[in-house]
């Protein structure tokens, strides 16, 4: 009987052993962030980025439909007309404010897909801890310049 | 309605009025028809072809286009068939062969019938390849209306506006087939004063608004039903507010004040609301600067200041101008403040106790409308003296159009100047101020003897058409009826009326937005509130009861008289700028021991106040208003500033009532509005939920028989001839002006009328100057600085300088009354 428990006892050992023996050979999952670049899938929905043409033009003109298609209604925009000589976005309309509460949003994503420009979208930075409520309203000026986020994109 | 036609449509029987077109036939029977070019309120013309319907007619069943077409008896309709499907569909994807789909950036995108058509009826896919044609994007036609000859789908509404209800054809179609676009002729831009309809009318955004560009989405805006508060017509309009911003302003129905339509300046003239400059807290002066402090700081120092001088010079020393920009409940608590809590009758507004006003205003506007489908005006006969609408009421301008154009309707303008609405052919009677008695009596007795007296003349031509008219209405205004000789032009306009004949009726009209109600409530010297003297002792005791003081019963001093007399210590100022009327009264409020001036933005008057209190005013606080026709009409709150600390004015005076010993009891606007009811029989049953978003006319009958006016005011000789001084000053209101509420909205200075004056082209001749010339206007009170403008509309021996031009006050040049002799030197 007590040799049964040994033998018993003997084998759980051997048997977690071995998932430990197995995992030594493999390599580690933890990620030394920020020191490392996280691997995150391409379709990943981070904090929102405004992006530009080639040619330096921002993409948003203002249309307001990412803020009729937010469910949360983190986003509000203020359009205003372009100067001819010196527009900031193709066409007679700009948005003059564009600000994106981080608190209130869900990352859905539903203003990529209501965006008729492709100006907004959800970038692949997670990383969006912050100090004081008011900074996570993201203003035009932020979301236009999105800073490199430490990730590297992995194959889906 | 008389005679009923019955059709079938879609199965069902359904009873309309003979003569109803098919489109509005269905939308009584609650079927949908897709238009563009058709609209209730404008002639058809059958032109985008969205409406073809199947009607069966004796040659089998044919798609016929249901806006033209009025419903027959027995007819029968069919709108929801394969082929009307298949016509729709066709049609949409013609119409959007050259729509540029820009909705993104369309002001119109969210509201526009040719996107709610093209999900409903199109056919929901583009089988177009080809590029489309290119043509002017947003370019400005006016100052105020920007035009997108891409997005335009040609159904001719703005083109049947102005010609229809305007009659200003400033719009047309140019080039054919598929080049054709919607253009101004060349340099000439829309000018027509109610133009801003067309951008109302316009069925995608080939028209928008310059003002409120991009300002708003449609989907995002809160929406609330209010009245326009620039003139007195009143017009019904909707207000579009979001994050605490009044962005757009657009016309709302009432049959029975303004259709539909709205005038520019109602339209586009807004941006005061939300001006940064606009007074947000409370000041007082201290060590000669206006120093912002709290409310209970502010209303101490008035009440202290007051008790003093009341104690020392008696409570005929203080005086308060009210002002027909205000609201009744403003305008009732400034006046319940002043006979209840101080003890005197000195209250009045600009046009209030020197005016010779009637008390009840036009009858009723429907009875010089003529909608589109609707009864002939009442009235056949207009006799406009000393009014100009197109100035001063442009939506009553637009109606007289119309009831001249379409209604039979003939008119008669005596003015000054050959104003705008002489154009139709009725007679003119050319007057200089002063000549107003004159005139009338030569009128009256040209039409005591049927014109023999004044044969081919216009006089006699006026007299005519008065004595052959059933149904005159005469409609004076404050310019005609100002200053001594206004009783004396009251009287001969009543005995003109009388002579008349039994048809005629008598119409005083004030100007500002609440001129009606200013006097209804009892802002004037000589009146209790409800237009009653102050010696009615049964309207006194009501009052004294409901206030629960004793009421002095000695006239007080009016505008014009407070601002004149030294003897005044202490004024409260509500809504008026008499500063920058004229340097004189500048210089006596100068003089006083206290001026408390209660504005929306820092005005010449503010700056010389000694407590500046910041109110809250139309948009921003529940009020009522009542038009010329003695409609009383609400203006809810609609915006809130949450930086301001700006009060509504019966909250400041009900404050000061209490540092002064006397408790109100008002919780909010609308028990002001409770009591006004009670105060003034006429208003008695308008509470604020009883009015509605249509208002409420006050009944003609309910106001006091007219008191008998004293005869201490006679009329004056007719002006001197003064060869020194060689032309007549002709003032009044130009609907553009320089005022405060206007000037901030800085789209509309381009057409704003700006510091001229003008002069017939002879007389501009004779003195050498041309349009565009320095000149100095003098006269022997003193000198202004102008432009000169020459128009013959402008008679001989006259110079037009209008009231309120950015740093020109009129009242420079004028003694106190209404006539005036200057000289123009080119400078």
């Amino acid at each position: 009987m007590e040799l049964g428990n040994f033998l018993k006892g003997a084998t759980e050992i051997g048997k977690a052993m071995g998932v430990t023996l197995k995992h030594l050979r493999q390599r580690p999952v933890t990620v030394e962030f920020p020191h490392e670049d996280i691997p995150i899938y391409p379709r990943f929905r981070g904090r929102h980025e405004l992006r530009r043409y080639a040619n330096g033009l921002e993409r948003c003109i203002g249309c307001s439909l990412c803020e009729a298609a937010c469910p949360t209604e983190a986003i509000y925009v203020e359009a205003a007309e372009n100067d001819p000589n010196a527009p900031l976005s193709p066409g007679e309309r700009h948005a003059k404010v564009y600000e994106l509460n981080l608190l209130r949003c869900v990352f859905c994503g539903d203003c990529e897909e209501a965006c008729p420009t492709e100006a907004i979208v959800l970038g692949h930075d997670f990383a969006m801890a912050n100090y004081e409520r008011k900074d996570f309203v993201l203003t035009k000026e932020e979301l236009l310049n999105p800073g490199m986020p430490k990730v590297i994109i992995r194959p889906e | 309605m008389a005679d009923n036609v019955t059709f079938t449509i879609n199965e069902k029987e359904v009873s309309v009025p003979a003569r109803t077109l098919l489109v509005d036939a269905a939308r009584m029977a609650g079927v949908e028809i897709p238009v563009f070019c058709s609209h209730p309120k404008l002639d058809p013309v059958g032109c985008c072809r969205m409406c073809l319907v199947e009607v069966d007619g004796p040659r089998g069943t044919a798609m016929m286009a249901s806006c033209t077409m009025p419903v027959g008896d027995g007819m029968v309709v069919r709108t929801d068939t394969e082929q009307v499907r298949t016509v729709q569909e066709a049609n949409l994807a013609f119409i959007l062969l050259n729509h540029p789909l820009d909705c993104p950036i369309c002001d119109k995108g969210g509201e526009c019938p040719l996107q709610d058509q093209t999900m409903r009826f199109g056919p929901g896919i583009s089988q177009l390849i080809e590029p489309k044609r290119l043509a002017k994007k947003h370019y400005d036609i006016s100052d105020t209306i920007v035009l997108d000859q891409e997005r335009c789908v040609l159904c001719w509404r703005c083109i049947r506006y102005l010609e229809e209800w305007e009659d200003k054809p400033q719009l047309g179609l140019f080039e054919r087939g598929n080049e054709t676009i919607v253009d101004i002729q060349e340099g000439r831009p829309v000018d027509a004063k109610t133009g801003g309809n067309i951008i109302d009318l316009c069925p995608v955004g080939a028209l928008t608004n310059r003002v409120s560009r991009f300002a708003y989405r449609p989907w995002e805006i809160e929406r609330t039903p209010s009245i326009c508060m620039h003139c007195s017509v009143g017009c019904n309009v909707r207000l579009d507010s979001r994050t605490h911003q009044l962005r757009r302003i657009v016309g709302r129905e009432n049959m029975q004040v303004n259709d539909q339509w709205i005038c520019d300046k109602g339209r586009f003239a807004h941006a005061w609301v939300n001006d940064e400059n606009r007074l947000a807290a409370p000041l007082v002066r201290k060590n000669g600067k206006l120093t912002a402090v709290q409310w209970s700081e502010a209303l101490a120092y008035i009440a202290a200041k007051l008790t003093d001088i009341k104690e020392k010079f008696g409570a005929d020393s203080i005086g308060a101008i009210g002002s027909g920009k205000i609201s009744n409940e403003s305008n009732y608590a400034l006046q319940r403040f002043m006979r209840g809590v101080i003890g005197t009758n000195n209250i009045d507004h600009r046009d209030g106790g020197d005016v010779a006003a009637l008390p009840t205003g036009l009858p009723a506007l429907t009875e010089v409308m003529k909608p589109q489908y609707g009864p002939d005006p009442q009235v056949d006969t207009v006799l406009l003296f000393g009014v100009d609408p197109s100035e001063e009421l442009p939506v009553l301008d637009l109606h007289l159009k119309r009831a001249v154009l379409r209604g039979g309707a003939k008119l008669i303008i005596a003015h000054p100047r050959k104003v705008e609405l002489t154009r139709y052919d009725g007679p003119y009677l050319a007057y200089q101020p002063g000549g107003e008695p004159a005139l009338l009596g030569r009128l009256q007795q040209a039409v005591e003897n049927s014109g023999t007296s004044e044969n081919g003349s216009a006089i006699g031509a006026a007299a005519k058409l008065l004595t052959e008219s059933e149904r005159t209405l005469i409609i004076y205004g404050p310019m005609a009826a100002r200053g001594k000789d206004g009783p004396a032009v009251r009287d001969a306009l009543e005995g003109l009326a009388q002579a008349a004949g039994e048809g005629a009726r008598l119409a005083y009209v004030g100007l500002d937005g609440n001129a009606q109600g200013c006097r209804d409530m009892g802002v004037l010297p000589d009146q209790l509130p409800g237009q009653f003297p102050l010696d009615d002792d049964e309207a006194r005791s009501r009052l004294e009861k409901l206030w629960g003081c004793t009421l002095s019963t000695f006239a007080g001093y009016t505008y014009k008289q407070m601002l004149d007399s030294q003897e005044m210590k202490a004024l409260f100022v509500n809504g008026a700028n008499p500063a920058d009327e004229s340097p004189d009264w500048a210089a006596s409020l100068d003089n006083l021991d206290l001026l408390v001036v209660t504005d929306l933005l820092s005005t010449e008057t503010a700056q010389k106040a000694d407590v500046v209190l910041p109110a809250l005013g139309w948009s921003e606080s529940d009020g009522t208003y009542t038009n010329l026709e003695r409609r009383v009409q609400r203006a809810p709150k609609a915006v809130t500033n949450p930086k301001s600390r700006a009060a509504p004015d019966w909250m400041m005076l009900m404050h000061l009532a209490k540092q002064m010993g006397v408790e109100w009891s008002f919780s909010d606007a609308r028990s002001v509005t409770a009591e006004i009811a009670t105060a003034v029989p006429a208003y008695s049953g308008l509470s604020w939920e009883a009015l509605g978003d249509q208002g409420s006319q006050w009944d003609a009958d309910a106001a006091p028989a007219e008191a008998e006016q004293g005869s201490t005011r006679g009329a004056s000789a007719d002006g001197p001839d003064n060869s020194e001084y060689p032309l007549s000053l002709v003032t009044g209101t130009v609907l553009y002006d320089g005022g405060t509420l206007f000037g901030l909205t800085e789209e509309m200075h381009g057409i704003a009328h700006g510091a001229k004056v003008t002069l017939n082209p002879a007389d501009a001749a004779a003195i050498g100057v041309d349009a565009g010339s320095k000149v100095s206007v003098h006269s022997e009170q003193g000198s202004l600085e102008l432009e000169a403008a020459v128009d013959a509309q402008v008679q001989t021996g006259t110079a037009w300088i209008p009231e309120s031009l950015p740093g020109a006050p009129v009242g420079a040049l004028l003694n106190g009354s209404n006539t005036q002799q200057v000289k123009v030197e080119r400078r």
